[in-house]
């Protein structure tokens, strides 16, 4: 799931991922590479050890034939080449010189006969050319082509003869040449390839251990990352969802201010009219019946009071909400707002605009208005700015309204009040939709607000045209 | 009779409060040079009949559901040029009244004014003069130097469609008027904007957001 940038992560979790995924990779790669470091290390002691090992029993073996060939040397030295007498007693002495549990001499002579074999005695007097052992590789001849090119070694797999089962030796051969024997000994080597074995083993056993402990300790860091990630997640949370919280009662607070407002103003402005235009009726009605010729008098004074009823309507109406923001769009709207606020407050307020009209959705309409509103109470409240400029154009990113002033700038008033309602009230309205907001000190005094909503928020000129020939087609 | 209904103003009432419109019609058959041809209730209705009433003055209401008082000044106005449009209407903001001159209504008059005034408004735009009601004249400042004169609908629609690529037959076409009106158009566009070709047009409408906004473009 880690996989899918469009995924839609929050920021939270894209900053665990972000410190888990490093942190992942990077244990990962220290483990391989102690592995493969460590590895290697122990094989080439491991090779080391095995070379000495297999030296050591070969100059072992050798120093037997050696000892045994000299032993023999004044019975053989002085003997003729068929002196049938002097073979025998050494074929016989050779016999008796077993030692350990394998240990033997053999004496082939070069037509490949048996002629000692002491531990295996059922090979005596046989002619063995041609055997190999289980891996195909040719035993008796090997050692007799040894002998004949004087002395060396051969190894191949041979039965055991203590337990009759087959293993890897190393043999040791020189000659009697003049009697045309190989004559020799062996030993088994399986021991050796077992430790060797067992070292590999231990190796590998403790490259899984260090593989182990590098997991472990990444799992843990892991943990850290994601639990701390998610304490943070939960007091991110818990603040917004009190922030939310206050922002509701806020937006409580207003609607009911304002619905209070409302109902006073019906009650004590346009009720009290028309209840005298009521009377005013009522005593035309009473006249007319009387036959009264001043019937007309409270007629007239009715329908001035209606006049009255109506403008104090359309007072309270444009107070709630702008009408010309809805059909003219927000630049006539704003253009309003400035006039009728330089009017009021005697601020000059200059308003700038592009010529095009009602291009912006209906959300992005009145948050603009709103934060105009806004600013313009907050200068006329805090900054003594004597001008206002008030701009609103669109350009290839989107729209942006921006009002600055002369007034005295934000620097000291952000620290003397709370960071402001408003301004969080604006901010807000412009994250909703995906827009910024950006207050800045303009040089030489004053304070600037640019209010800046994205592309989205501005109606497709399609749309436009569409609607446009549909109510226009006969 | 024959004489009063031939030199009589022919008027149509364009309101979707029929309270309001019949109120109206019972003012004006207190006069004899005044006959109201028709009352409907929004523009749509009113272009769909202009051929076979044929007004002199219509009276026109600004909000209204289907097609409201400002576009379909502009369209009356480009089928019959003749016609005298006069805006009846609750809002008294400067705003509105700029906008319904700029699209070309003749007069403009508040619902809540003494009712002879309406009279006057007719008589008034019949001979040919502008016509603003008591309370708005005030209300329209004199236009700011160097301030730029908004496009009025019908300009910005056919904005939209030339900075497309679409040619003056396209648009002709697509907004169902001459090819001669498309071009007055046109030329109205350019002077309002200063602006001398149509890649100029394009550029102008690419650089302030009007082209590229799609809510799909994200």
């Amino acid at each position: 799931m880690f996989g899918f940038p469009h995924l839609n992560l929050s920021y939270g979790q894209k900053l665990t991922l972000l410190a888990a995924l490093p942190l992942i990779l990077a244990g990962t790669a220290i483990a391989v590479l102690v592995a493969l470091q460590s590895r290697a290390l122990a094989e080439r002691e491991i090779a080391t050890l095995e070379t000495q090992l297999i030296e050591a029993k070969k100059a072992e073996l050798r120093n037997y034939v050696t000892q045994a060939r000299n032993g023999f040397y004044f019975i053989y030295g002085s003997a003729a080449p068929d002196d049938g007498t002097a073979k025998a007693q050494v074929t016989q002495i050779l016999s008796a010189m077993i030692y350990g549990d394998e240990g033997q001499f053999f004496v082939y002579d070069y037509d490949g006969n048996a002629l000692v074999s002491p531990r295996q005695t059922d090979r005596i007097n046989k002619n063995w050319t041609g055997q190999t052992d289980s891996d195909g590789t040719p035993v008796v001849d090997e050692l007799i082509r040894i002998a004949r090119d004087g002395a060396g070694f051969h190894s191949y797999n041979w039965p055991k003869p203590s337990t009759g089962k087959e293993a890897q030796m190393i043999t040791y051969v020189t000659s009697f040449p003049s009697w045309r024997w190989a004559v020799g000994t062996g030993v088994f080597i399986d021991d050796v390839l077992a430790s060797v074995a067992t070292a590999r083993a231990d190796v590998e056993k403790r490259v899984r251990r260090t593989f182990v402990y590098i997991g472990a300790i990444t799992l843990t860091a892991l943990l850290a990352v994601f639990g701390t990630g998610m304490i943070i997640n939960l007091r991110e949370r818990r603040l917004a969802d009190a922030k939310l919280k206050k922002l509701t009662q806020r937006v409580f607070d207003a609607q009911e201010e304002e619905r209070s407002r409302v109902a006073r103003e019906l009650h004590d402005g346009i009720s009290q009219i028309l209840v005298g235009v009521r009377y005013a009726l009522d005593n035309a009605r009473r006249r007319l019946e009387r036959g009264d010729s001043t019937a007309a008098d409270p007629l007239g004074k009715g329908i001035a009071s209606l006049g009255e009823a109506i403008s104090e309507v359309r007072r309270i109406s444009r107070d709630l909400r702008p009408a010309v923001l809805d059909d003219l769009g927000l630049g006539p709207a704003l253009k309003t707002l400035s006039e009728a606020f330089q009017s009021r407050t005697g601020i000059t307020c200059h308003f700038d605009t592009v010529v095009f009209r009602n291009r912006l959705d209906n959300d992005a309409k009145i948050a603009l208005y709103r934060i105009a509103q806004e600013a313009l109470t907050n200068i006329e409240r805090h900054s003594g700015a004597t001008k206002i400029q008030i701009d609103l154009r669109g350009h290839r990113r989107g729209a942006t309204l921006k009002i600055s002033d002369n007034g005295r700038g934000m620097g000291g008033r952000r620290q003397a009040t709370n960071p402001g309602l408003g301004l969080r009230n604006m901010q807000e309205r412009m994250e909703q939709l995906g827009g910024s907001l950006r207050l800045s000190d303009v040089v030489g005094g004053g304070t600037a607000i640019e209010a800046t909503v994205p592309l989205t928020h501005m109606l497709p000129p399609e749309k436009a045209t569409a609607s446009k020939q549909k109510v226009t087609l006969p | 009779m024959t004489d009063q209904i031939k030199t009589a103003t022919r008027v149509v009432i364009v309101d979707d409060h029929p309270m309001v419109a019949e109120g109206i019609q019972a003012i004006l058959e207190n006069y004899d040079d005044i006959e109201v041809v028709g009352t409907l209730s929004n523009g749509r209705e009113l272009i769909d009949q202009l051929g076979h009433l044929t007004p002199d003055v219509i009276l026109m209401d600004l909000n209204m559901p289907e097609l409201g008082g400002l576009s379909a000044t502009e369209i009356v106005l480009e089928r019959r040029p003749e016609t005298r449009v006069v805006i009846l209407t609750m809002h008294d903001n400067a705003e509105y009244i700029s906008s319904a001159l700029s699209h070309g209504a003749m007069g403009y008059l508040l619902k809540d004014v003494p009712t002879d005034e309406i009279k006057m408004a007719i008589d008034m735009v019949m001979d040919g003069q502008q016509y603003l009601c008591t309370g708005t004249q005030g209300a329209i400042a004199p236009k700011r130097g160097g301030a730029r004169e908004a496009l009025t609908e019908r300009e910005q629609t056919i904005l939209l469609e030339l900075a497309q690529g679409k040619s003056n037959k396209e648009v002709a076409q697509n907004l169902d008027i001459s090819v001669r009106t498309v071009e007055t158009h046109r030329k109205n566009i350019k002077r309002k904007l200063g602006i001398s070709s149509t890649a100029g047009l394009t550029r102008y409408a690419l650089e302030h957001g009007v082209l590229q906004g799609t809510g799909s473009a994200f």
